[in-house]
């Protein structure tokens, strides 16, 4: 996956936070007893903002935190959330978790790994989706169910995969925006 | 018995606090903070019998009186909001559909204990979770009933919603508190336990989402209340979960000690129609899988006890004929696997080999070796770690050989004569 860009609008490696997002994270490392219990809210917001975690930020993390980047990156790679690398503009999440599996999880992965031409932990080529099963998400009475950033896609079969996938594949707006829509008409 | 946990279940989104007040939530927390002392508190819930839903089923009121009765310091209270169970979907329902019942109840352990601020560690996946949290807080610091002066009484009590980033080992209270304070996601060896040593090394007490649930109601109706639902040895109702092949997949409420049977025929609708039943979970990913002959199993801590397994979250999966149990079995061999912290040897190479193994007789490639080798993992493994991780991958592996051994006993590789014996497991 390396050697993707980052998302379009997206900020790129070398970007350094606007001045409204840096005073967040100076709050967040002051809102816990100590500097570092803002640390995981940190990264959370510096990844929306960048779409990923860049060295930069993990130096600044650091900075903030009173711990060495090296720290930071530790903590970083423990949690499968956070990204290392620019991701894909629409990274799917497919639930292969048991009550998913037994409601037919892998027939959706399978159906969308044909319909975006990518496997399973891959990225299409225009970097617009990228494939990936996740462990459960606790959607297990409404499965299968599956995840893009965090927006929850819930009693998903093959062609209501289909038919998220043509609507995202449309929209060249705002991502997170283009998200909400797809799962506001997935719900109908 | 009437339902109380689950009223507000059927909404589409979170109840805002005029309306949860008009329903009487907060109601109970102002009393209580106004004419009670800490301790009567802790007797109330001890007296009740309210015990930990989130797996472990811990007496609640006892784990609270562990907290220091003349504190110098803070201390906390932390919610485990990190479901992360596979079966388990419950406590996301009271995050948001009903959060100002959860807070209400915050309210309240914080007062009991002697905790001025409550830290809600919510799994990273769970944004709408958060934000229905998120908002309930700000409703209530708005309207005076948390912060600087909750309630009026001049006590402070604060509620701050933090968000994990992915990982099932942060549902363990110590691994949590790791979490909570930026670090790598790895359970602390005890003791110290966390009323002594907990958050950011202060006394801390770490309670489900759906314990804490139940004490507004506990308060406000009394013990025999409590007591006249469920078990003896576990009072109240709880939220089952069903998912898997039932007609009506779901969270229901219902009273502590109904057979798995009764959860699954009378709450979730039964098996879905055309399918039969494989095996069924219990509890959750951990407690592992039981045949259909024991679907009259009693859901109840100390009855599931007796049959090797446990009650968990009292998330029932139902797995169908269609899906075979080595199949299922693997899901969940690999998901241990991958979600193993690392951090000690007997369950970072164990959750790997017994998955690998597993992998081998799915592919029909087993040997008669491999059930000792299996044994030893989980012999090996048990009682030899920081956490109880080991315990939790033993529970399917160590259940589908008890009850499903001729699924295995089928998948050994005929011997060939010029093949190399031995037990590898890499490949």
């Amino acid at each position: 996956m390396s050697g993707a860009s980052a998302r379009p609008g997206q900020p790129g490696e070398d970007a350094t936070p606007p001045e409204p997002l840096l005073r967040e994270l100076e709050a967040l490392a002051a809102r816990y007893p100590t500097k570092r219990g803002g640390l995981l809210l940190m990264l959370h917001r510096l990844q929306e903002w960048r779409g990923w975690i860049a060295p930069a930020d993990m130096r600044r993390c650091g900075t903030l935190t009173g711990i060495s980047a090296a720290e930071v990156f530790s903590v970083v790679s423990f949690y499968t959330m956070f990204r290392t690398r620019p991701g894909a503009r629409f990274p799917i999440g497919v639930c292969r978790n048991i009550a998913c599996f037994v409601q037919g999880s892998e027939r959706v992965t399978r159906a969308l790994s044909e319909k975006l031409g990518c496997e399973p932990g891959g990225m299409t080529a225009d970097g617009k989706f990228s494939l990936q099963e996740v462990e459960c998400l606790g959607s297990c009475g409404s499965g299968p169910c599956l995840e893009i950033d965090s927006r929850y896609f819930e009693n998903v079969d093959t062609d209501k995969a289909g038919r998220i996938v043509d609507r995202l594949a449309r929209s060249d707006g705002d991502a997170t925006e283009a998200i909400e829509e797809a799962a506001k008409a997935a719900r109908q | 018995m009437a339902n109380y946990l689950s009223l507000e279940f059927a909404r589409s989104g979170p109840m805002l606090l005029a309306e949860a007040r008009g329903k009487g939530r907060w109601a109970t927390a102002e009393r209580v903070l106004k004419t009670m002392k800490p301790e009567q508190v802790v007797d109330e819930v001890k007296n009740a019998g309210l015990r930990g839903r989130g797996g472990a089923w811990f007496p609640a009121g006892i784990k609270w009186s562990f907290m220091p009765k003349e504190p110098k310091g803070p201390s906390y209270l932390v919610i485990n909001a990190d479901e992360g169970e596979p079966g388990t979907f419950k406590d996301r329902q009271i995050m948001e559909k009903d959060p100002h019942l959860l807070l209400e109840g915050i309210a309240i352990a914080c007062f009991a204990m002697r905790a001025e601020t409550c830290f809600v560690y919510v799994r990273g996946e769970y944004l709408s979770s958060l934000v229905a949290l998120e908002t309930a807080i700000a409703e209530c610091e708005q309207a005076g009933l948390l912060g600087d002066d909750a309630l009026g009484t001049g006590r402070r009590v604060r509620v701050l919603a933090h968000r994990g980033a992915g990982a099932y080992i942060c549902g363990e209270e110590t691994a949590l508190l790791n979490s909570l304070e930026g670090r790598r996601g790895e359970p602390r060896a005890k003791p110290p336990f966390p009323a002594v040593y907990g958050a950011f090394g202060r006394p801390t007490t770490v309670n489900n989402v759906e314990t804490i649930a139940n004490v507004p109601f506990i308060l406000e109706r009394g013990v025999p209340w409590f007591r006249s639902m469920g078990t003896q040895g576990a009072p109240g109702n709880i939220l089952y979960g069903v998912s898997g092949a039932v007609e009506n997949p779901g969270i229901y409420e219902g009273p502590l000690g109904m057979t798995a049977r009764a959860v699954i025929d009378q709450l979730a609708g039964g098996v879905k129609a055309g399918r039969k039943m494989r095996a069924f979970i219990p509890g959750g990913a951990s407690t592992g899988f039981l045949p259909p002959g024991k679907l009259d199993v009693v859901m109840d801590p100390d009855a599931l006890k007796k049959e090797g397994t446990m009650l968990g979250t009292g998330g029932i999966v139902v797995i169908p004929e269609e899906v075979e149990l080595l199949d299922a079995l693997r899901v969940l061999s690999r998901f241990f696997r991958h979600e193993t912290c690392g951090q000690c040897a007997p369950c970072r190479e164990g959750a790997a080999w017994s998955d690998q193994i597993v992998g081998r007789f799915q592919r029909g490639e087993g040997s008669g070796d491999d059930f000792a080798l299996l044994n030893d993992i989980m012999r090996g493994s048990k009682s030899r770690t920081i956490c109880v991780f080991p315990e939790a991958f033993a529970g399917p592996l160590g259940s589908a050989l008890v009850h499903f051994k001729g699924d295995f006993e089928k998948s050994i590789k005929p011997a060939s004569p010029s093949a190399p014996q031995g037990t590898a497991v890499h490949g």
